[in-house]
């Protein structure tokens, strides 16, 4: 971190250095430009606000990283509060246990070593398992609940429990347990409610308080009892042993923290010492989950980023308009300057340090209203999820954080962005005849050397973009790089052939290639394989492609287009002077016109593609709600295998009539060794019994589909197979290559690959043959047949899949089966209420992320109107010519709102269109899968278009009615 | 046979600023100008030819007076109104010819009669028809950056020309042109003067195209002086 913020320092005291040696060898230039800095405070201003845009999404960016950091870090700390390293084994994680026993003689070897360790403050033996418990006072049971045994004298290193009322506690008494706020919330339960917690043995308890989901009572994520380490012993028959060790590091939570990696390796070294006994190892648990939540973090903001990648690209175009605008208006005073002797570099040291001063002005403001914009993304997303999560929305509403080191960051790459590119623009628009710029003489038309000099770049450009694509055309899993590849051999190819052929036709194809090319998904597979999987920058790699695209064909096309537009003004009438006048500038200077079309293009892209992919997986969930869950109404599974849970069902005269099918699953986990270097992966293991009657046979009542299956046969043949053959094996269709994943990252593996799969507790290994995807993702893992479950070693029942019986509701059957059976502790899980909280955390997520992108919108209104207000001034003289000549306030205002209608209609609809158009190609291209279902999200565009419009109307209708208003007879004599 | 008055001014004063900044561009004017007439008037510069040519065209208002053009008292119409009159009954020609750069020398010419409502097709048939008779027909496609100064003031002359307007009003016409062009663009509003009938009040400084005029009339100080 200090290298870092070392680094961004040593960058702005390099570009501070070299900006004073400069202005001390051009003193006119830096006076120049301070004067032209301080000519015009509102267009100073206009300019910086115009700047800002691209810093504001960088530091809102990270505002967000920052505080999703801060509240993953606020969960991690909470879950493991004083516990900085464990001593387990999880060899045999499994069920209830993720720990394995070991005696309690152990502890007392660990605790005699560590205890003159200056590093660690204390060591605590407990218990660390799950179970159920239901409150015999009020009724409720409550299963898959979190159980720890804590010894309430030996625990004083990891804090008191803090009960609700502002007391606090050591631990529970014999006897007694303390509920955290989460499960007794959940049980309804307050202090003196008896309870009875169930495991291998029925525990009866008296609740001695409510304790506070912090530190300590928020152990491991809450949901807890905690119990005295001898009642956690009698649950689970485990009576002088223990499962986990906390080691509390000396000194504070970040001290402790500091110091995790030292004392890991210094416990281990002492478990080493005592002979490793019972396989126990040390894990830094608190700095590996801090280290998570902040990683955690960092991919938001790569979210947030790339997709604020267009908005920035737009920012920093707006920057090279307002700069070629600034140019064009001082074209004589440049001239002249030139005239007297300055040279050319001495005015682009002039542009330079005017958009020095822009720079830093519009990178404070950028970077200060991006924390505002980060605050209030937030707040919107606090409260989109405050009904789903009271807790995650409480984290985040108090912990909003914008530290130095990203404020620094947005400062600095905002500076150096808008500083970079007015240094570009201020080299080009410094390039000018001396004569032609005091006169105000238009430049000429491009001569062929112009051309010859472009067919030379577009052969440079051929020959990179086909190094790079054969490069990585094979050989690489990131698809960007040959798409780039190809798109520069479409763009130059396109410069060599405009030597030789008319501009039109050269670019126009250009255009149609780049976008098809980019745009079409299934061209990608074609050329490139299928080895290669999209990623989240694949969406602004094809976008930016495509836009270019469209400008390509927007500029060279613009009079046809514009043509076609005016014959439909009519034949007479005043819409015939207004629409003819209007469109004029846009067809006759396209490539003006082009800055604006191409920043409303690039927002309003990345707008419907973000809103069009929130539409697919909101429709893809709610097709997913058969797809997942195979026509069951739960998935349910026990702490203990239950024998015969169909039978069970059938018995109890409450709960025969309440389900229709009981299909029981053998549950285990398992190491597959994936091919193609994709190396181990642990993953759960599901089996159903191949011959249980009709009402309890998987394989005939699942409605589970395939995405795709191995010789292309039908669902039918490939569940008969699995039935009967155990070298096969089914897998979720999170393994099936090309799927397109909203952050994190799943191995694939293709069809027909032959997979060891090893249960990691007994090492027993059995090979299966991949022969289908299902196209479900929820019960994630390999489905295989009950033998070679058994053979890996798993045969007992923990896994139900159950539907309800007709007209029966769903709550009512779950709470009477969780009744019946919490003492094996069974969890149940409602499809369709999971699918139905995915969809509101998904429509959250969506709905953020449209509008930080849309912030980008305010770039492309910002250029309308300064492009707005500098054509007033620019065209007074017009204005009064048309004024004296009969046009009406009324005319020139519509003259000038067809003017830009035109580009914003224009540019909103092109970017929709390709939007939808990459959108629909990604979903064909992902058929089968929940993300390919194709739903214009028509509401939604529909709302953009006219936001996008009515705000670009409202920018620039001030300055088209300040022309409107212009008195005739001063316009048509004005000189600037 | 009375002569036909089209362009009256009674008292006409505009007044600049106020109080210390107070400037009298027009002191009380009293002109009558006859239909077919061309009138050219001349003065030093800042002697008000243009604020009068201006405040009687109805491109700018007057302090006090009344001017009235073919009989409607100009100054009493709303701005629609002055709008529409211009569009139907006058032609401007500017000393900077003010041709919209990005339309054609053609679509220039064929913008007046669009705003007077002439069906496209017919305004461009006659919109040729005037430049050819300027001697533009091989520039008509071309625009006003491809256009000599005295090619673009012709193109600016036949857009004041084309919707037949009863009074044009031509401020410094040939101030941008060479002698040889200044000569050409005075005989050309002599020719069109003489060939159509209209009225055309000529703001100039140049010596020649006021000798061209039916009558001249020199300002000084915002007042007509013998």
């Amino acid at each position: 971190m200090v290298s870092t913020v070392l680094a961004l320092l040593l960058v702005m005291a390099g570009v501070a250095v070299a900006s004073t040696v400069v202005a001390l060898r051009s003193p006119i230039a830096f006076r120049v430009a301070m004067r032209n800095v301080r000519r015009g405070p509102w267009r100073t201003a206009l300019v910086v606000v115009g700047l800002l845009v691209g810093t504001t999404i960088i530091s809102g960016s990270l505002v967000i990283n920052d505080t999703v950091s801060a509240v993953n870090v606020h969960f991690a700390y909470q879950a493991y509060g004083y516990t900085d390293e464990g001593i387990y084994n999880s060899s045999v994680a499994q069920g209830n246990f993720a720990y394995a026993f070991f005696p309690e003689s152990i502890y007392g070897a660990i605790a005699n070593r560590t205890a003159s360790d200056p590093q660690i403050v204390g060591t605590t033996p407990e218990i660390v398992t799950g179970g159920s418990i239901f409150d015999r006072t009020d009724g409720v049971p409550e299963s898959g609940i979190q159980v720890v045994g804590v010894n309430a004298s030996a625990g004083a290193a990891l804090g008191a429990f803090a009960y609700d009322n502002g007391s606090s506690t050591l631990g529970p008494a014999v006897g007694s347990v303390l509920l955290d706020d989460q499960l007794a919330a959940n049980l309804g339960a307050t202090a003196g409610d008896r309870v009875v917690l169930y495991g291998a043995t029925p525990v009866p308890l008296v609740v001695q308080g409510v304790v506070k989901d912090d530190l300590r009572g928020g152990f491991l994520g809450g949901n807890t009892a905690f119990v005295s380490l001898g009642a956690a012993q009698s649950l689970w028959n485990a009576s002088g042993r223990i499962n986990f060790v906390a080691v509390t590091n000396a000194g504070s939570l970040a001290r402790g923290l500091a110091a995790s990696g030292a004392v890991t390796a210094q416990l281990n070294a002492t478990l080493a010492a005592l002979g490793s006994p019972a396989g126990l190892a040390a894990y830094p648990l608190l700095a590996t989950a801090v280290d998570q939540a902040i990683r955690s973090g960092s991919s938001i903001t790569t979210l947030f980023l790339v997709l604020g990648l267009f908005s920035i690209v737009a920012g920093a175009l707006l920057i090279v308009g307002i700069f070629v605008t600034l140019a064009e208006e001082r074209k004589g005073e440049m001239g002249m300057l030139r005239a007297v002797g300055l040279s050319r570099r001495a005015l682009v040291h002039t542009y330079y340090f005017e958009g020095l001063v822009y720079a830093a002005a519009s990178a404070l403001a950028g970077t200060a209203l991006g924390v505002a914009v980060g605050y209030v993304l937030l707040e919107l997303y606090v409260r989109s999820v405050s009904s789903l999560s009271p807790s995650i929305a409480t984290a985040f509403a108090e912990s909003f954080t914008a530290s130095p080191q990203s404020l620094l960051t947005a400062y600095v790459i905002g500076f150096l962005l808008t500083l970079g590119t007015i240094a570009a623009a201020s080299a080009r628009v410094s390039r000018l005849n001396i004569v032609r710029a005091i006169r105000s003489v238009p430049e000429p038309t491009p001569p062929l050397r112009l051309y010859t000099g472009l067919a030379y770049a577009g052969a440079a450009l051929v020959a990179l973009g086909g190094l790079l694509f054969a490069a990585t055309r094979t050989g690489t899993g990131d698809v960007n790089p040959p798409i780039v590849g190809l798109g520069l051999v479409i763009a130059g190819a396109g410069l060599v052939a405009s030597r030789f052929v008319p501009n039109r036709v050269t670019f126009s194809v250009t255009g149609i290639l780049l976008i098809a090319w980019a745009g079409t998904t299934s061209l990608h597979r074609v050329v490139l394989g299928s080895q290669h999987s999209d990623t989240i920058l694949a969406i602004f790699v094809e976008g930016i492609l495509m836009v270019i695209g469209a400008v390509l064909l927007f500029v060279f096309n613009s009079d046809l287009l514009v043509r076609g537009i005016g014959r439909l003004a009519g034949r007479r009438g005043r819409a015939v002077p207004v629409v003819r006048v209007g469109l004029a500038y846009p067809r006759r200077r396209p490539l003006r016109s082009a800055v604006n079309f191409m920043i409303f293009v690039m927002v309003i892209f990345t707008v419907v593609v973000v809103a069009s992919y929130g539409a697919a997986v909101q429709q893809g969930l709610d097709n997913s709600v058969t797809a997942e869950s195979g026509g069951y109404t739960f998935f349910g599974f026990t702490s203990v295998p239950v024998p015969n849970l169909p039978a069970a069902i059938a018995n109890n005269s409450t709960l025969a009539g309440e389900f229709s099918t009981v299909v029981p699953l053998v549950v285990g986990t398992v190491a597959a060794a994936l091919p193609g270097g994709t190396g181990v992966w642990e993953d759960s293991l599901y089996a159903a019994p191949a011959n249980a009657s009709a009402d309890q046979n998987f394989y005939a009542t699942n409605r589970y589909n395939f995405t795709a299956t191995l010789g292309g046969v039908p669902a039918s043949t490939v569940w008969n197979e699995l039935a009967t053959n155990a070298s096969v094996a089914v897998v979720d269709g999170a393994y099936q290559p090309g799927g397109v994943t909203f952050g994190g990252s799943h191995p694939s593996v293709a069809l027909g690959a032959v997979v060891p799969l090893e249960n990691p507790a007994t090492h027993a290994v059995r090979t299966v043959t991949v022969i289908g995807y299902m196209s479900q993702t929820f019960l994630g893992g390999f489905w295989v047949n009950p033998s070679t479950a058994a053979a890996l070693g798993y045969s007992g029942e923990a896994g139900f899949l159950l539907t309800t019986a007709p007209a029966v509701a769903a709550t009512t059957a779950a709470q009477d089966l969780k009744r019946a059976f919490y003492p094996e502790g069974l969890v149940l899980l409602d499809f369709a209420q999971i699918l139905a909280t995915s969809v509101q955390t998904v429509e959250g997520i969506i709905g953020l992320l449209e509008v930080f992108v849309g912030l980008g919108l305010a770039v492309g209104i910002a250029g309308m109107g300064i492009v707005a207000l500098r054509a007033v001034v620019e065209r007074r003289t017009q204005i009064g010519m048309l004024r004296a000549n009969g046009f009406t306030r009324g005319m020139v205002l519509a003259s000038f709102l067809v003017e830009y209608s035109y580009v914003t209609l224009l540019g909103t609809g092109t970017g929709t269109a390709l939007a939808l158009w990459l959108y629909y190609n990604a979903t064909a291209a992902n058929a089968g899968t929940p993300f390919g279902v194709f739903v214009i999200p028509g509401t939604t565009i529909a709302t953009i278009f006219l936001v996008a419009y009515a705000l670009t109307i409202l920018a620039i209708v001030g300055p088209s009615w300040r022309a409107a208003r212009l008195p005739p007879a001063e316009a048509v004599r004005y000189t600037e | 046979m009375q002569e036909e008055v089209v362009v009256s001014g009674r008292d006409v004063w505009k007044v600049y600023g106020e109080g210390e900044t107070r400037v009298r561009a027009l002191q009380g004017l009293n002109i009558d100008i006859l239909r077919g007439e061309m009138l050219a008037i001349m003065g030093p510069s800042g002697c008000g030819k243009t604020t009068f040519l201006n405040c009687f065209s109805g491109l700018d208002e007057i302090s006090q007076g009344a001017v009235t053009l073919e009989g409607v008292n100009i100054h009493d119409l709303t701005d629609r109104a002055k709008s529409e009159y211009r569009a139907r009954r006058m032609g401007f020609v500017f000393q900077s010819y003010n041709l919209l750069p990005v339309l054609s020398a053609v679509e220039n010419v064929e913008l007046p009669l669009l705003i007077g409502g002439v069906l496209p097709k017919e305004a461009r048939e006659r919109s040729e028809a005037i430049l050819g008779e300027l001697g533009l027909a091989a520039r008509a496609h071309h625009k006003p950056s491809e256009l000599s100064g005295g090619q673009q003031q012709r193109v600016s002359l036949a857009r004041a020309l084309v919707a037949r307007p009863a009074i044009v009003w031509a401020d410094e016409p040939t101030g941008n042109l060479d002698e040889e062009g200044s000569i050409q663009v005075a005989q050309l509003l002599r020719g069109l003067n003489r060939q159509y009938g209209q009225t055309i009040v000529v703001v100039t400084h140049d010596a020649e195209v006021a000798a061209d005029c039916d009558r001249t009339l020199k300002m000084h100080d915002g007042r007509f002086v013998a």
